[in-house]
């Protein structure tokens, strides 16, 4: 049986079904991209992939070479406009996708394909700058997975594939590449980047604490979801009411809004009484800003991190913009005492109002002060004052910009930490008491699976440190005395739940959702510390854990060797071993045994003589052993064309052969 | 000039002992793979990606990177699997006249699974691509253009595949020295043979043929049934075949003396438009030019017999 193919051209046009595959497979790639983009650029690159699929849909003629170029010139100058740049993250990326489109729609070679696809690669990268979580990683493998189908599809030349014919050695490509990835990726030397200047945009829409603070800017950071950092912690964790992280202290005032001072200088930690260590270690999303959060107070510089430092005011500081997921294992103390010898002259400044601003408040922490006998009674007074006349509530009405916390604390009454914070240090200011506000994070939420704090943006928070004669810096926290239940159980126990799915999932703590929920963050956790956060000091903890203290490039190299011929040896035995030739059928080999037989006596088979054939002329030729070659020949035939044989009749006719003596 | 360098070396490497007995099947010393243009291109993007990814401390994209390298080198085994172990025999290669399209066929066998995209080409020349199918003996029939009349060799032929994704290129030679005989192009022109044919056979001599009923014989596959004794049948005698034999009584020669034409090429164009003159009018035709007589006969063996000594004659080693 023959078959015979035509010949085939590799300069015909592409294939429409190939040219279709590369189009979705581009669609896919850049759908992430879409909600990032300017409207003009989606619908560009729409139109563009559209119409490419007309040409070849529909056989239409490519555009001309010179309204390429128009077109080409025309969407830079486009992206200029739009970003005022070429370069860094959001532009560059923007440019890229636009030149991929307009690849597309130039493309008429396989030498083109090629490049398209790519730049389709190159596309898919460019998505981890924004986003590296499971998703967009399980999506992106799809996105792969698709580009390798549209590969196959090109490199089917002579046919045309369906869709199984296409994913499926795609699929089994990808899968057999899977441990080589994860040998490489566990193995590969790792450089510290940036090897040059990072894009200046990164930080665009990154949400977390500033360092200022103005009543009712925290309550947009309040109501996000997003994660700042996770904390898991050595041993029990702290009481929920304990977990003050502290962040930017903000000391300069002017009458509405709260600063950080310009200079700040580092400090010994000179404690008077620390007790209660608590060890735990933060793992931090990025937020492009220098500071570091640590539970009131850090004992110690992070030993990871050796970047990082601690200010005078015990806030925590890392040389460098933390502009990549980062961790750091920090112990801390519970019960502390410390700044009892603050000089005067930075005690002065604190005790710094802006005159003529606010000046009600200032006249009732004046009032305030007068009425108490000392300190401690004094802040035991303003308690008081916030404990019985306002409420907590996270939409505040808004203030007025001048005098604010007149405002606050004498008509609306209505507001949330910062308000609580700003106007309880000024009344303490007033009072004749140094203080300060300080922000960061409070609770969090505890993930039952692994025992791992979830600390969010909405759990923000800014409190007062005020200066005791004697006692040294206390942390005073007049939110705790408006709305007990948001420092012990957290902003959303103190609000309810906020927005629709928050309030299926977060309300209570009962039926399935929670479960998934926590599952789902111990698996981001998991993900965020193995594979994102997986950098030079995550291998070489890898190879600790391993019993490999010391490993240098060499016997990484040696690994990656050991496990690429692993990996390819496998990957050729399993396609090597259906290859083997099919097991002869034991009665061939009985039969042709006999044929060689009588071969070698004189009669030999010719190739187109059947075995009834070749009996006849046996007969004729040997007529003595006509009998036993009639009966092999039966059995033969019964074996090989009838209702087969068994073990013991195959046994029987390889005796039966092994006996006959024809010579 | 370098592409010649890069010729020449490769034909020392590569050099094959010719001619193979067949069927040949490409076991792995046979097989050469290296990375085709894309291939390299691709290393280049994987090397841009990694910088990339070290630059934005991507994890992620260092994973993209191996991942897509990891893809290369299992690509590259494929592509050296869906050649290894193809069965190769010799295939047909029929005559044809000057000018046409003759095809060099070779046929391709997979001891397992099919085997897609399969090219096979002669140096220098457009692939013919092919999927190759268990079972069966898969005919590709590389084609190849000719000018002149005489004998093209195929030489030695690239088998070779890029399937999967591309980025390798496996491939190995073979070569079964196959060679197809170009006739020479009819000159329609020519008119008939010229009909004072010239005997020189003795009278009386039978040839075999079809013309005067000469005996019965045993049925051989492939017997007409015009020449099946259907009588003998209808008698029980069993399934016999007529055998006639041609008395070489008015027979045609066809005489390279007779062909007028400006040169030896246009004298071989004449003869052999009149051998299938001759093979059309069913007339029994000898032929006889320098060198070379063929005894009057008919029939397509006869027909080729003496084309193909027209083909092959004084030039033995035409190119295309």
């Amino acid at each position: 049986m023959t078959a015979t193919s035509p010949a085939v051209s590799i300069s015909a046009p592409l294939d429409v079904k190939n040219v279709l595959w590369l189009l979705a497979a581009m669609v896919f790639v850049m759908a992430p991209h879409v909600p990032r983009l300017p409207y003009w650029i989606a619908i560009f690159c729409a139109v563009v992939i559209a119409w490419r699929g007309w040409i070849s849909w529909s056989a239409w003629h490519f555009p001309r070479r010179w309204f390429m170029v128009i077109v080409t010139l025309a969407s830079i100058v486009g992206i200029w406009l739009t970003y005022r740049s070429v370069f860094g993250r959001e532009a560059g990326v923007a440019l890229l996708i636009v030149m991929a489109a307009l690849k597309l729609l130039e493309m008429r070679t396989q030498r083109e394909v090629t490049l398209a696809i790519y730049l389709g690669f190159f596309l898919v990268l460019t998505s981890f700058l924004f986003s590296q979580s499971i998703p967009l990683g399980i999506y992106m493998l799809v996105c792969v997975w698709i580009f390798v189908a549209t590969m196959i599809g090109f490199n089917r030349i002579g046919s045309s594939p369906n869709f199984a014919e296409r994913l499926r050695p795609a699929a089994a490509i990808v899968i057999q590449a899977l441990p080589l990835m994860a040998a490489f990726f566990l193995l590969f030397p790792r450089v510290q980047g940036p090897l040059w200047a990072l894009p200046r945009d990164t930080s665009a829409g990154r949400t977390g604490l500033s360092d200022t603070m103005q009543p009712g800017q925290l309550s947009n950071l309040i109501k996000s979801e997003e994660v700042a950092f996770r904390v898991q912690f050595e041993g029990d964790m702290p009481p929920y009411g304990l977990l003050y992280f502290r962040g930017p202290v903000l000391t300069e005032f002017d009458g509405r809004t709260w600063r950080m001072p310009e200079l700040s200088s580092s400090g010994q930690l000179r404690y008077s009484r620390r007790e209660r260590p608590v060890h735990y270690a933060v793992t931090i999303e990025p937020h492009q800003k220098t500071w570091l959060f640590a539970i009131d107070v850090p004992a110690e510089v992070p030993k990871t991190t050796t970047r990082a430092g601690v200010l005078y005011d015990l806030q925590l500081r890392n040389i460098v913009p933390v502009n990549q997921r980062m961790r750091y294992e920090m112990t801390s103390w519970l019960d502390y005492r410390y700044g009892e010898e603050t000089p005067r002259v930075i005690l002065m400044r604190l005790l710094h109002v802006e005159p003529g601003r606010n000046p009600r408040t200032v006249e009732l922490g004046q009032k305030f002060s007068s009425e108490t006998t000392n300190a401690r009674a004094f802040v035991n007074r303003a308690m008081q004052h916030f404990s019985t006349q306002f409420t907590y509530t996270l939409e505040p009405p808004k203030l007025d910009l001048r005098d604010p916390y007149d405002d606050f604390l004498f008509n609306t009454k209505l507001g949330f930490c910062e308000h609580f914070a700003g106007a309880f240090t000024l009344l303490m200011r007033a009072g004749g008491l140094p203080a300060r506000v300080v922000t960061g994070y409070q609770g969090g939420e505890v993930n039952p699976l692994n025992r791992e704090l979830i600390v969010r943006q909405a759990d923000a928070h800014a409190w007062s440190e005020v200066w005791i004669p004697e006692e040294g810096w206390v942390r005073v926290d007049p939110t705790a005395a408006v709305s007990p239940v948001r420092v012990e159980g957290g902003v959303n126990a103190a609000l309810g739940p906020i927005g629709v799915l928050n309030s299926l999932i977060a309300s209570d703590g009962s039926g399935m959702l929670p479960y998934v929920r926590y599952a789902w963050h111990m698996m981001n956790s998991q993900w965020n510390q193995w594979i994102i956060g997986y950098n030079t000091d995550r291998q070489r903890q890898f190879f600790m854990n391993l019993g490999l203290p010391t490993v240098d490039w060499r016997t990484l190299a040696f690994w990656l060797v050991v496990a690429t011929f692993a990996v390819g040896g496998a990957v050729s035995f399993g396609l090597l071993v259906r290859d083997r030739p099919p097991r002869r059928d034991p009665a061939v080999v009985a039969w042709q045994r006999y044929c060689s037989k009588l071969a070698a006596a004189g009669v030999t088979r010719a190739p187109y003589e059947g075995p009834l054939d070749y009996l006849a002329r046996v007969k004729s030729m040997k007529p003595q052993v006509a009998a036993a070659a009639e009966d092999i020949t039966r059995r033969y035939i019964e074996a090989r064309y009838g209702a087969g044989a068994t073990k013991a009749e195959l046994k029987e006719l390889m005796q039966r052969i092994a006996e006959l003596r024809p010579a | 000039m370098i592409a010649n360098i890069r010729q020449s070396i490769s034909d020392w490497i590569f050099r094959a002992t010719i001619p193979e007995s067949p069927p040949v099947t490409l076991v792995q010393r046979r097989i050469f793979i290296l990375p085709s243009k894309q291939g390299y291109l691709f290393a280049l993007v994987l090397l841009l990606l990694l910088v990339g990814s070290i630059n934005y401390n991507l994890s992620l994209g260092y994973m993209l990177t191996f991942l897509l390298m990891s893809m290369a080198g299992v690509a590259m085994l494929h592509t050296w699997r869906n050649l290894a172990h193809l069965r190769l025999r010799p295939g047909r290669c029929d005559p044809v006249f000057a000018g046409d399209m003759a095809h060099f066929g070779v046929g391709v066998e997979t001891p397992s699974q099919t085997r897609f995209a399969i090219a096979i080409r002669r140096r220098g020349e457009e692939p013919v691509y092919a999927d190759v199918v268990p079972g069966v003996t898969n005919g590709v029939a590389i084609p190849v253009s000719t000018r002149r009349r005489g004998l093209v060799r195929a030489g030695r032929l690239e088998v070779f595949t890029r399937y999967p994704v591309g980025l390798f290129h496996a491939w190995s030679y073979i070569d079964f020295g196959l060679t197809v005989v170009v006739y020479p192009k009819p000159d329609p022109f020519a008119g008939s043979p010229p009909s004072q044919s010239r005997s020189h056979s003795e009278e009386g001599i039978p040839v075999a043929g079809e013309e005067e009923f000469n005996m019965l014989r045993a049925y051989r596959a492939g017997d007409t049934p015009k020449q099946i004794a259907w009588k003998a049948l209808a008698r029980e005698q069993g399934l016999l075949t007529k055998e006639f034999s041609a008395m070489a009584s008015s027979e045609l020669w066809i005489d390279w003396d007779e062909a007028r034409g400006a040169d030896l090429e246009a004298r071989l164009s004449v003869l052999a438009h009149w051998v299938i003159q001759a093979e059309g009018f069913g007339q029994s035709y000898g032929l006889r030019i320098p060198g070379t007589v063929i005894p009057p006969n008919r029939g397509d063996l006869h027909q080729a017999r003496c084309l193909e000594a027209l083909a092959l004659f004084d030039n033995p080693e035409a190119a295309q």
